[in-house]
């Protein structure tokens, strides 16, 4: 099994961290873009970028509240974001379970570099 | 062109490094996993062990204050003025501590558990203002200062909270934090058949003795 069946958009290291972080907060909560920044590490255009791909496809709702001169976002993962991790956790499980059944070729004992 | 992001912020760079390598399904597991427990750790609203070894400390000194304070009583009076200050004092520096944590654990998070959490804590609240209620109804009875100003006041709010934190705790699939909170019911129950001055030792050590279970529990969990 390849990791073809894993969903691109979800199997990227960025915005996994970012979509399991999300995760982790309840159902109805959202989490700031600056509290989310703090806790993934990125820089605030790098992350933004990510945010934005990941909203496009549905899996995140931001509200940006205006209050004076200072703004703040909030992002939330969608019920369909939940799903989509959801199936990717599934998928990954069936890669990680051929892989660990198939035989071992000879090129997996060279150290990556 | 710039190009916007969702945060409304410019970053040439940007594209150059919203893109990463090919990420193997073995480093994917092991992110998923380093991931979830960061954000566990740091999103949690469960007492921490530092919280809850602090809430013990402090637990162990408010109830010895108040059981010094009592013992060698004959008749029993109830506690005295200092012995009520270091018990004020020690629910002042719990408050303070867990203000702290919540806030530095609830920054940056906005949404139903925001709402969810101030109406769990103004239960509590209520709890502990009726039960002061009712503690006046027994002495307009007549009841003893035994029960008035040892047993009642020492088991019966906690007895309350214990059964009203389980419940809580048992829907956030909180484990350690059941286990706790069921067994500072059943202490509040078992500690008021020891008298008006025993009480309050027997409260102290049970309270502390199953706080520092669920600091253990919880750390435990936490490295596991």
């Amino acid at each position: 099994m390849s990791t073809e069946t894993l969903d691109p958009l979800i199997h990227v290291p960025a915005r996994l961290r970012i979509i399991v972080t999300l995760a982790a907060l309840p159902v109805g909560d959202a989490l700031s873009f600056t509290r989310l920044q703090n806790m993934i590490g990125l820089t605030p255009g790098n992350l933004g970028m990510h945010l934005k791909k990941i909203e496009d496809a549905g899996y995140l709702s931001s509200e940006k509240v205006i209050n004076g001169v200072a703004s703040r976002t909030s992002v939330a993962l969608t019920s369909r974001g939940r799903a989509a991790l959801d199936a990717y956790l599934e998928a990954l499980r069936d890669v990680l379970g051929a892989i660990d059944a198939a035989p071992l070729p000879p090129s997996r004992s060279v150290k990556r570099t | 062109m710039k190009e916007t992001d969702i945060n409304g912020t410019v970053d040439k760079n940007a594209r150059e490094t919203a893109e990463e390598g090919e990420l193997d399904p073995r480093e994917a597991a092991a992110l998923i996993r380093q991931t979830e427990r960061q954000a566990q750790r740091e999103l949690d609203l469960a007492a921490p062990p530092w919280l809850a070894a602090l809430l013990a400390g402090v637990v162990f000194v408010g109830f010895g204050a108040l059981w010094l304070s009592v013992r060698g009583q004959h008749p029993y009076k109830g506690p005295s003025g200092w012995a009520l200050w270091v018990a004020f004092g020690a629910v002042v520096v719990v408050i303070a501590a867990a203000a702290f944590y919540l806030k530095h654990a609830r920054a940056g998070v906005s949404g139903r558990s925001s709402r969810r959490d101030l109406a769990i804590g103004a239960t509590v609240l209520t709890t502990y203002i009726l039960m002061g209620v009712f503690q006046g109804a027994l002495k307009k009875a007549g009841a003893s200062h035994a029960i008035v100003d040892g047993i009642f006041p020492a088991t019966a709010p906690l007895l309350a909270v214990g059964c009203v934190g389980a419940a809580i705790q048992a829907a956030r699939e909180n484990w350690p934090g059941f286990g706790a909170a069921i067994a500072l019911a059943v202490i509040a129950c078992i500690s008021a058949f020891a008298g008006p001055i025993n009480v309050w030792l027997f409260m102290g050590v049970g309270l502390f003795l199953s706080i520092v279970g669920y600091a253990v529990a919880t750390a435990w969990l936490r490295r596991a």
